[in-house]
């Protein structure tokens, strides 16, 4: 079976060459599987959301190649990487990014209507986003109506709405206080199961990290362990990640 | 310490800050041009004909007036907006709330106290370049005009002084009413739109019937120029409000009933675009009607000044027919007519004996005399022609002729008679151009050689070439007026207009920022931004335009036709505006798409 993410060889160096350079990432290799969870983890200043910029088009690496879905992303012009993230990627960020001047239904159609789906099209795919994520009763509400935990399962809804082939989450409950967090955090993780959709998640959060299925810890640009949930349960899983953080400090 | 970090900031931010300079420059350039004129009552009396002059110009100053504390408040608010994250810092690292007041009043003061300065001295030199273009590429006269006028910059210096001290102390309240959170997330503050169906459609019917006053209060000025000093107060008043409402409820009720159509609203960016405008429209009311009022001014003055220009043609061809008369045409004048580009070449024999002058009726028969006739009707004259010269036409053939003639009794006999008569045989040469205004140089030529022939035409003047003077110099004030006040509106709006888009523009970094991190192509987010400012440019100057078309109604009694040639002011205007999209949209997209 094709893998969702395949990363090799990847380098990223800022600055100049004749300037004093800084290595940002340094050979990353790892993959997805289609319908995995997978949790990115690390300190801030590892690395990670510059591995999630290239990850998601917004950043170029300086070496190595990117295949989403079978397409080497590091080759595209900026247009296809436009046309790249409007339909293959799903983004839900930390501080939610909805546009407060459109309601949580506009905001969610907004990924279908920059495709030029038809609207024909449209109501059906946000309506049956919305029920699953709860949403039906708020979709005519202004973001700035809304509460934290809403807003950010809008921002799940218009991250799933046009079917993508990955969902990137940069610290998405970062914001949400932990009832909001652990409610969006149940709701990602039944997508991933019933729809078998790929979540990459970003986070330095152990209790998010709970969720996923496996987690690439991340430390000065270089990838370190990897940790698998298996048969664990959550609970397992998270005091694991907590002792794995530990050893992984030194 | 703390100076110095403001400097800093000021440092950093010099492009914003060079775009509110060369604002306030050019607000207090325009302020002290129209001074100029405003404050120089002999240059008013010179020039202009009508005695209602005095009052419009001081209608005008007051205006003027009130946009510019407006386009300060809009300057001010962007300064404001660019300096408050700043200071919301500085009160949250321990400065005390004021020190930081009276940072931003000396930071505001100075900065307006030195636009102003620069601004004078650009107005001055502008004032001069502009008025000599305006006087020489229109052949214009203008009288007791001068650049440099201590009235004009006490004034402007006055004014300027107390708006800066008003706004550097309304910055420093502001400041210091405003918490440090609020100062510091200023840019998340959310905005709510009300929306009431039942008060939209009030404001409606409400912005009709203002402007149905305005209008009907306009077109009766026109009828009855006696109405002016309560008209136009009665006009503008209600066609302030008029517009007010119109693009309050008017264009937010397009938009809505736009949104509701999902086959537009749901592709690509419209339903983004459109919300955009909404949330924008009701933001910016006060200031696109406030343009649109101003277009309408600008568009006016500018369309009547050139109305006086065209009135210029429109009354010397009334005066006479043939553009140039020779008496007993020799080589040189014949060489000289030769250069016009001549539409009719006529020559008439004619005898004077006995307080009669003769001409021949055959010569009559095969080209018939054209005269101007006056039609009282339509109160404009007419070009007819007639082979009987008598009234109207034997006036202005005697007219055409030299002075001692013209007290003469017109007779037409036939070859054989003319050549009894015992007297000298003269000739009188007529010549139609096929524009009187292009040939103008040629015919001046033309003209001065024929009153070297015969130096009693100095004194008498009647050729059309001497009541074109006569006219020129009379209209020219007052188009010179149009144009001036015209230009100065324009820059002054557009430059309102562009302040309050561009203070708008860094809350929207994050929306673009957004969109293109979703996947919308930069092509796409370029052209979203060209329709959204496209938009509120095209609002002010569709009701402006409006206003004028209507407006000119005011003017039906003093301009023969006020909508002729009406495209040409249009024009112009259209594309300065259109330059000041351009900029504007350059600007939005240098500061939202980093």
């Amino acid at each position: 079976m094709q893998k969702i993410v395949e990363v090799k060889n990847i380098e990223k160096i800022y600055g100049k060459a004749d300037e004093k350079q800084y290595k940002a990432l340094s050979d990353v290799n790892f993959d997805v599987e289609p319908g995995e969870f997978v949790g990115i983890m690390g300190a801030s200043g590892s690395g990670k959301t510059t591995l999630l910029n290239i990850l998601s088009t917004l950043d170029t690496p300086t070496s190595g190649q990117v295949q989403i879905s079978g397409q080497d992303i590091t080759k595209l012009n900026t247009n296809e990487m436009a046309d790249f993230r409007a339909n293959k990627i799903g983004f839900i960020f930390q501080d939610f990014n909805l546009l407060e001047n459109l309601t949580a239904y506009e905001n969610i159609a907004l990924p279908l209507a920059l495709q030029n789906t038809s609207s024909k099209k449209i109501d059906p795919a946000v309506m049956s986003i919305s029920k699953k994520l709860g949403l039906t009763d708020i979709l005519n509400h202004y973001p700035t109506e809304l509460s934290g935990g809403q807003k950010q399962r809008v921002a799940a809804a218009r991250a799933l709405v046009h079917d993508p082939s990955i969902v990137f989450g940069d610290e998405p409950t970062g914001a949400l206080d932990s009832k909001s967090a652990r409610a969006l955090l149940d709701t990602m993780s039944k997508i991933n199961h019933e729809d078998n959709v790929s979540i990459l998640l970003v986070t330095h959060d152990p209790f998010s990290a709970s969720y996923c299925d496996r987690i690439i810890f991340i430390k000065d640009g270089e990838i370190g362990q990897e940790l698998k949930k298996e048969d664990h349960t959550r609970g397992e899983f998270y005091q694991e990640i907590l002792d794995s953080l530990g050893t992984f400090a030194d | 310490m703390l100076n110095k970090l403001a400097l800093s900031g000021i440092k950093h931010r010099m492009r914003d800050y060079s775009v509110l300079f060369s604002g306030l420059i050019i607000a207090s350039a325009i302020f002290y041009m129209f001074m100029s004129l405003a404050t120089n009552s002999s240059f008013l009396n010179a020039n202009s004909p009508a005695a209602a002059t005095s009052f419009i110009y001081g209608f005008g100053a007051v205006l003027l007036a009130i946009i510019t504390i407006v386009y300060i408040n809009y300057a001010n608010g962007f300064l404001l907006s660019m300096r408050q994250k700043e200071y919301g810092m500085f009160m949250m690292l321990g400065a005390k709330s004021s020190k930081i007041s009276r940072m931003i009043f000396v930071e505001t003061f100075t900065i307006g106290a030195i636009a102003t300065l620069i601004g004078t001295v650009i107005g001055i030199v502008a004032t001069g370049f502009v008025s000599q273009l305006i006087i020489k590429s229109l052949d214009m006269q203008v009288k007791h005009f001068n650049s440099f006028y201590v009235p004009a910059l006490l004034s402007t210096f006055a004014f300027f002084i107390v708006i800066f001290i008003f706004s550097a102390l309304k910055n420093s309240i502001s400041l210091r009413l405003t918490k440090v959170l609020t100062l510091l997330h200023m840019d998340s503050q959310p905005v709510r739109i009300k929306k009431n169906k039942f008060l939209k459609a009030f404001q409606v019917i409400l912005g009709i019937v203002f402007l149905a006053i305005g209008y009907t209060a306009i077109i009766m000025m026109g009828h009855n120029p006696v109405l002016i000093y309560l008209g136009v107060p009665v006009a503008l008043f209600t066609i302030v409000i008029g517009t007010y409402f119109m693009i309050n409820a008017v264009i937010t009720t397009v938009i809505t009933a736009l949104k509701k159509n999902k086959k537009f609203a749901q592709k690509g960016l419209n339903n983004f675009t459109l919300s955009q405008l909404s949330f924008r429209i009701s933001d910016y009311t006060k200031i696109l009607s406030m343009v649109s009022i101003m277009f309408a001014l600008a568009l006016g003055a500018i369309t009547v000044g050139m109305g006086f220009q065209n009135q210029i043609s429109t009354v010397v061809n009334g005066q006479a027919y043939y553009d140039v008369t020779v008496n007993n045409i020799n080589d040189a004048q014949q060489e000289r007519i030769d250069k016009l580009n001549v539409k009719e070449e006529t020559t008439y024999a004619y005898k004077f004996k006995d307080d009669t002058i003769y001409y021949q009726s055959d010569e009559f028969e095969k080209v018939p005399f054209k005269y101007q006739k006056f039609n009282m009707k339509s109160m404009v004259g007419e070009t007819a022609s007639t082979k009987k010269p008598k009234d109207d036409a034997s006036y202005e053939l005697l007219n055409n002729n030299l002075p001692r003639y013209r007290t003469a009794k017109v007779e037409m006999v036939d070859k054989n008679k003319f050549d009894t008569i015992n007297a000298k045989a003269n000739s009188l040469t007529l010549v139609k151009t096929d524009s009187f205004k292009q040939n103008l140089t040629q015919i001046k030529k033309i003209n001065q050689a024929e009153q070297k022939r015969f130096p009693e035409l100095k004194q008498a003047g009647a050729s059309k070439y001497d009541s074109y003077l006569l006219i020129n110099g009379f209209f020219s004030g007052l188009e010179f007026m149009g144009l001036f006040l015209g230009i100065a509106f324009l820059a002054m709006l557009a430059s309102c207009l562009m302040f309050k888009i561009l203070s708008g523009a860094s809350s929207d970094v994050k929306r673009y920022n957004m969109l293109y991190k979703i996947g919308t192509r930069t092509k796409v987010l370029r052209s979203n931004i060209n329709k959204e400012i496209a938009v509120l440019f095209a609002v002010p100057a569709g009701l402006g335009i409006i206003h004028v078309l209507i407006g000119l109604q005011m003017f039906s009694k003093i301009l023969i036709k006020p909508y002729m040639n009406i495209e040409i002011p249009f024009g112009i205007f259209i594309v300065l505006y259109l330059g000041y999209y351009f900029v504007t949209r350059y600007l939005y997209k240098k500061i939202v798409l980093k």
